[in-house]
């Protein structure tokens, strides 16, 4: 891809910055599409059709009216308000929410950028998301905001620890922190011939880890069952409650490429990443970002499924799957994983 | 197996460890504070069982030079031991009868056990930070164990922040020492050869933290406030066990890390001593509450130890050692006995009016107390008069004669207010008519066994101090 | 080695000023019309009752501290899961003495009730004092 762009580009730091921009291109289209998607996919679960109208095709540009809508909003700063903490907050969120995916290879051919320690920056990065959730709901003034805000981050940090110690359970099989080579581990057709050689086959206990990261992620992007924060019977908007118009809007994207994020993570580790899963057929740079975008999607998928499937938890329970099974769980399966890489 | 080995000469640790952990289950698990005590005192005898059986077994160094064992080490981990069993032993009736009887107590105290056995036996800097730090963070939460008195709470408040900025000196020394000789060993730091600006830093806030540690004055203000705030017989540990580890510390980074700077180093100490002994005394002169009294004589006592630091010899190294023994049994005798009365009538009975008239009422109680006040002030039969004298004696021979005459003068003020306790104890009427209890058989046995050492140490000294001197024939 | 992190500042500064275009936009083409009840808190359409920056239920600061010793415990792990299958046993069981232990302390904190967060009312210092005693 590189040598793709140096082809017609001069070099130097104009390819570098093209390089670094498609991640936000990705994203910014893909929140678009998804939030479409998520109207959709509740429509039809609900037996309704969703948003019909606007552009013609299934409401395909819904999204797009939305978002000209918010533009047009006026731009509300309570009066009693930290103004600077208030208005930072979302910029925060949406910068560390893209940043994060500098570190993810796309497709064999690009990756933003070669960072050895991907994941661990990844991890790194995506914690600043609590840190401007707390800012948002303190800087609000407003006692749903800052309740809010602090279970929240309170969900965040707690999801956190599973989160890492699975993730840190696939670090062991692979030995690297970088995802592309943990991405390039994954290539071929090992077990038992057909199988892809993806880490999800690689022992029984990597489902179970899977599983665990993906409920632990559920909780990381507050998707159902964890949407504690958008509980809107009793917190009415949770620490976005002051928030309105486009600043408001920034928090949605953030949410969204948050999935996305955890997803692609997800498929990274346990599910091959851009590798096909058809061996050699269909594979290579440009079918490797159709794979990596279409298991992305398909995690993203399930996560609209589930919100439509699941009640929410109450916030004592949420502590209890958290604290009580999902990091002993989790740790417990950290030490099966590093036995069993042990023995075989 | 090699490690194997390794792991046999950091016994007296994972003992405590082990045992810091098994008592925190069973406090989550059955709550019992009487079980935890139980467990405490078994584990803690068959530590300093170890320990007293490593004095006579090898010295040398494991894990790659991080710890040092056999030696100084095991009689830093003897002093500690000792200090945490008799402050365990006396912990249960007061706690009982102060209705904080709690098992968390006694994980915290092996908690702060852990890390003072590791801070006598660290051969390397961050070794060393750890101990202070697994010590001191265990102690801020016992000091605040009464958490409903103003006076526990504000002990631990001020103690945290205190110590956590005497912590931030002592790695900034940490930091600079590194920087300037490339390694935390005390051994390479020894063998710094470019000794400039960096290194002098660093030995200079090296020493502040540990004379905050061992509560040397100007660093001292903390010590009286915690002294008192803190529940007695948590006092007692503090005052002993973790001044005792601070101080075997103190000498393993002197004679190991420092012996070539010794000329400069013991100028400071020699000026630090001074204030010490003086500000101690003096202050200690006009304190009416018992517990401050005790809280400024450690500090004076934190003096004349400092004047063996400041000669700085072989000779004064193990008599430190046996000064600090002495130390500790006459200060955990002594605060078991305030403890005593303290549990008739809560915390603040320990005014020193209060104590009128109580000295026939108990006379077993009265007696024990003259015993270890007597050997505080250094009086010949006993081990605090030996400590006293093999210090002295030390520094004379290094031509500190001007410091000791100021110790020797020192402890004879100090006569004015530890006697001023008995007084109160056998030659006041009594005012209150206060019935006191019998006393458990275990707290008054252990009473008894620390005032029959001290009285044996005093009488016989040859048994420790050939040991101690032993140590120092060895080079590493 | 460091340039490694050049399209990560080029990233987020482009988020930003794409963020900031937004913004911008918004102010353009939205209306100014400040009124004294839209700047006011959001108390569900009465009058806000005292200021919002009030104290809050202890346990979030319990679950805080947990997260910090967990998370600090997870960087020592890191190195450990890269280069366990190079060190081999030895490692692993240190490893495994390192999870235990921290085990132990979440037992501990479990059994104490730091996550039950119904168990503890927020007001009722007195009976959280007397359920403390173990007599």
């Amino acid at each position: 891809m590189q040598q793709f762009l140096e082809s017609f580009l001069p070099a130097g730091p104009l390819v570098v910055f093209v390089f670094s921009i498609i991640p936000l291109m990705i994203i910014l289209v893909y929140a678009l599409f998804a939030i479409w998607l998520e109207r959709k996919v509740a429509g039809h679960i609900q037996d309704r059709l969703g948003p019909m109208h606007t552009g013609g095709w299934h409401g395909w540009s819904q999204t797009i009216a939305d978002l000209v809508k918010m533009i047009q909003k006026e731009d509300i700063v309570p009066a009693k308000a930290d103004r600077f903490l208030f208005k930072m907050a979302p910029f925060i969120a949406f910068a560390a929410s893209y940043a994060a995916f500098v570190a993810i290879p796309f497709s064999s051919g690009y990756i933003g950028s070669m960072i050895d320690v991907g994941i661990f920056y990844i991890v790194a990065i995506t914690s600043l998301l609590s840190v401007s959730i707390i800012m948002a709901g303190w800087a609000s003034n407003n006692k749903w905001s800052l309740l809010g805000a602090m279970r929240t981050a309170a969900q965040t940090v707690s999801y956190e620890v599973p989160t890492v110690v699975t993730i840190l359970s696939v670090i062991i099989v692979t030995g690297t922190l970088n995802l592309m080579e943990v991405t390039e581990m994954q290539t071929g057709n090992a077990f038992l011939g057909f199988l892809p050689n993806w880490l999800i086959f690689h022992s029984p206990f990597m489902v179970i880890a899977f599983v665990l990261f993906f409920i632990a992620s559920l909780a990381e992007a507050h998707r159902v069952p964890f949407d504690l924060p958008e509980s809107e019977s009793e917190l009415v908007g949770g620490y976005q409650t002051e928030y309105s118009g486009m600043r408001w809007g920034l928090f949605m994207l953030t949410e969204y490429a948050d999935m996305l994020l955890l997803s692609l993570v997800g498929a990274t580790l346990f599910f091959g990443g851009w590798n096909s899963p058809f061996g050699s057929f269909m594979d290579g740079p440009v079918w490797g970002a159709f794979w990596m975008l279409l298991k992305g999607m398909i995690l993203v998928f399930v996560m609209m499924w589930l919100r439509w499937t699941l009640p929410r938890l109450r916030v004592d329970q949420l502590m209890n799957v958290c604290w009580k099974y999902l990091i002993p769980l989790s740790f417990v399966n950290l030490v099966l994983i590093a036995l069993w890489e042990m023995i075989f | 197996m090699e490690s194997a080995n390794e792991l046999l000469t950091i016994l007296p640790l994972i003992i405590i460890g082990a045992a810091g952990l098994f008592v925190m289950m069973l406090d989550a698990f059955t709550g019992s504070a009487r079980l935890a005590y139980l467990a405490t005192i078994l584990f803690s005898a068959a530590a300093l069982a170890v320990a007293v059986s490593d004095l006579f077994g090898p010295m040398g160094e494991s894990f790659h030079g991080l710890i040092t064992y056999g030696g100084t080490s095991s009689f830093g981990m003897v002093l500690v031991m000792t200090g945490t069993l008799f402050s365990v032993i006396l912990s249960r009736d007061y706690l009982e009868k102060t209705g904080m009887h709690i098992a968390e107590v006694y994980s915290m105290i092996l908690f702060a056990a852990f890390g003072m056995l590791l801070l006598v036996s660290s051969n390397n800097l961050v070794t060393l930070f750890l101990g202070i730090e697994t010590m001191s963070i265990s102690l801020y939460v016992l000091a605040g164990l009464v958490k409903n008195h103003k006076k526990s709470v504000e002990a631990a408040l001020k103690y945290f922040l205190l110590g956590a900025f005497a912590t931030g000196f002592l790695l900034y020394g940490i930091a600079l020492l590194y920087g300037a000789s490339g390694s935390t060993f005390l051994v390479d730091i020894a063998a710094t050869e470019d000794k400039g600006m960096i290194y002098w830093a660093g030995v200079g806030l090296l020493l502040v933290g540990f004379f905050f540690k061992i509560s040397a004055v100007p660093f001292h203000m903390w010590t009286p406030d915690v002294y008192q705030g803190a529940p007695t017989t948590i006092t007692a540990f503090m005052a002993t066990a973790s001044k005792a580890a601070a101080f075997v510390a103190f000498i393993l980074v002197l004679s190991r890390a420092l012996p070539d700077a010794r000329a400069d180093w013991s100028d400071v100490i020699w000026l630090f001593a001074l204030l010490t002994m003086v500000v101690g005394n003096i202050l200690a002169l006009v304190q009416d509450n018992v517990k401050r009294m005790l809280a400024y004589s450690s500090i004076a006592h934190a003096g004349y130890i400092m004047i063996g630091l400041a000669a700085g010899t072989d000779a004064a190294y193990s008599a430190v050692l046996f000064y600090l023994f002495a130390y500790t049994l006459m200060n955990i005798g002594a605060f078991g006995i305030v403890a005593y009365y303290e549990w008739h009538k809560g915390y603040d009975f320990t005014e020193v009016s209060n104590y009128s008239g109580l000295g026939f009422k108990q006379p077993i109680m009265g007696v024990l107390m003259s015993v270890f006040l007597f050997s505080m002030v250094g009086i010949p039969p006993f081990a605090g008069f030996i400590g006293k004298y093999r210090v002295f004696a030390a520094a004379v021979d290094e031509g500190l004669i001007s410091l000791v005459i100021v110790g020797v003068l020192a402890s004879a003020a100090s006569v004015y207010y530890y006697l001023r306790v008995l007084v109160h104890l056998f030659m006041k009427e009594s005012e209150n008519g206060i019935v006191l209890s019998r006393p458990g058989t275990l707290y008054t046995a252990s009473l008894l066994i620390l005032a029959a050492l001290t009285i044996f140490f005093g009488i016989n000294p040859g048994v420790l101090t050939d040991l101690l001197g032993s140590f120092w024939t060895v080079q590493y | 080695m460091l340039e490694q992190y050049i399209p990560v500042l080029l990233l987020v500064a482009l988020a930003v000023v794409t963020a900031m275009a937004f913004i911008v936009l918004s102010r353009l083409l939205g209306p100014q019309r400040p009124a004294s009840n839209k700047l006011g808190a959001y108390e569900s359409g009465m009058d806000p009752v005292g200021q919002a920056r009030d104290r809050y239920s202890v346990s979030f600061y319990i679950i805080a501290m947990e997260f910090i010793v967990f998370d600090l415990e997870v960087i020592f792990i890191y190195p450990f899961a890269v280069r366990f299958q190079e060190f081999g046993a030895g490692t692993f069981w240190a490893m495994m003495l390192f999870i235990f232990i921290l085990f132990l302390g979440l037992v501990y904190t479990l059994k104490k009730g730091s996550f039950d967060w119904t168990a503890v009312p927020l007001q009722d210092e007195q009976s959280q004092e007397s359920s403390y005693k173990i007599s």
